[in-house]
């Protein structure tokens, strides 16, 4: 028999925790930006980040994308570290033993918390060994207006090391196709390195992802 | 708070507040008592009220799993919690933001619908037992917003 009192765990049920009516408070007095656990946040400018992309663009051309991809992974690996210091404190589960679904709603309300875009993931090629990940509304895409090659690559370097951590096995990560030039949102693969080898030139020859998918699972 | 009344806060500098704006005002501040009387009954009878929900939504889903049952009902016991406070503060937008986006995520997830369906029945009627009339049509909205997402996702963007 379901009792009400016993699914009333110290009065409290978790649900949204990363709902940003209540993740993002703001201190004005101070001028920060905390989370709901007081750890600091920091607003980005736009302007920041086209700086970033101008400046890189500038001083190492082609190599842009290579020192955001690892720029992106020391990011990630902080961001995994913290989203499950987070949850698991919050959900009192560890993050290993949470459900696929609640894993995925607490990232996605995560990341779009964050600011970040609207992540989805796509399991359709697990069993061939890839994850396809999918970002619309991506801030750092919009920066990139017009770009001949995919620009997002400090995601791509979040989500290589955020699903290694995860799964335990080291993922790479490419991108294959981004709103800054004109696709309807951000895909990322996630496999093996190995695997992935051929993508890079693949997106560069200009061809579709889901020919892409084909290729690799073929 | 009521997002008209918190945008007339925001005309302090420019103006007196208009008499149709003051008369919202004044609704609002009569009504508090009767938000409040509601608020209180709900905080001090969640378990009782829930309670019968669950042991009715037992009796008719004996074959599905316990923990399907108990995620239901967490999600009533929040929704009647967020609808309570949204209810006192009279802000039916309360519930974006906070707690809408979940919902979707699990009504996508877990597909319980016709769990759902029954049980919001069994909690409307357990409702209108325990509050009068006026009670219930001041905590209605918020909990048809909520429940608009897990029993009827279509109708619930169409509120959004």
């Amino acid at each position: 028999m379901i009792s009400i009192a016993d699914l009333l765990v110290d009065e409290r049920i978790p649900s949204d925790y990363f709902a940003n009516e209540f993740y993002v408070k703001g201190d004005i007095e101070l001028g920060l930006l905390e989370n709901r656990q007081g750890n600091r946040l920091i607003a980005i400018p736009e302007t920041l980040i086209q700086g970033i992309y101008a400046g890189l663009e500038q001083e190492i051309g082609q190599n842009t994308n290579l020192v955001l991809f690892n720029c992106g992974r020391w990011w990630g690996k902080n961001l995994y570290t913290r989203f499950c210091d987070e949850v698991t404190d919050y959900y009192q589960v560890a993050v290993a033993d949470m459900t696929m679904v609640e894993f995925m709603h607490c990232l996605r309300q995560c990341w779009a918390t964050h600011g970040w875009g609207q992540l989805d993931l796509d399991q359709t090629y697990q069993q061939q060994g890839f994850l396809v990940i999918s970002v619309t509304n991506s801030p750092f895409a919009k920066q990139a207006a017009n770009s001949t090659r995919p620009a997002c690559a400090l995601e791509a370097g979040v989500l290589s090391v955020f699903f290694s951590q995860l799964t335990s096995r080291e993922l790479h990560c490419v991108q294959t196709t981004c709103e800054s030039m004109g696709a309807d949102c951000n895909r990322f693969i996630l496999g093996l390195q190995k695997r992935l080898s051929p993508v890079e030139a693949l997106v560069s020859e200009g061809m579709e992802h889901k020919a892409i998918m084909e290729q690799l699972c073929a | 708070m009521h997002p008209q009344i918190e945008s007339m806060f925001d005309e302090a500098e420019k103006r007196y507040l208009k008499p149709e704006e003051l008369g919202c005002l004044n609704q609002y501040v009569d009504s508090i008592p009767a938000r409040l009387e509601i608020y209180r009954y709900l905080r001090d009878h969640e378990v009782e009220v829930m309670q019968q929900v669950a042991d009715n939504l037992e009796a008719q889903f004996s074959e599905e799993p316990q923990a399907t049952l108990e995620r239901c009902l967490k999600n009533a016991l929040l929704i009647l919690r967020y609808s309570a406070m949204g209810m006192l503060l009279n802000d039916e937008t309360f519930l974006h933001g906070r707690l809408i986006t979940w919902l979707e995520g699990t009504a996508k997830a877990y597909q319980t619908e016709a769990i759902d369906q029954v049980l919001y029945q069994m909690l409307n009627q357990r409702l209108s037992q325990l509050l009068s009339p006026n009670q219930v049509e001041m905590i209605k909205p918020h909990l048809q917003l909520a429940e608009g997402v897990l029993v009827n996702q279509r109708q619930a963007h169409a509120i959004a």
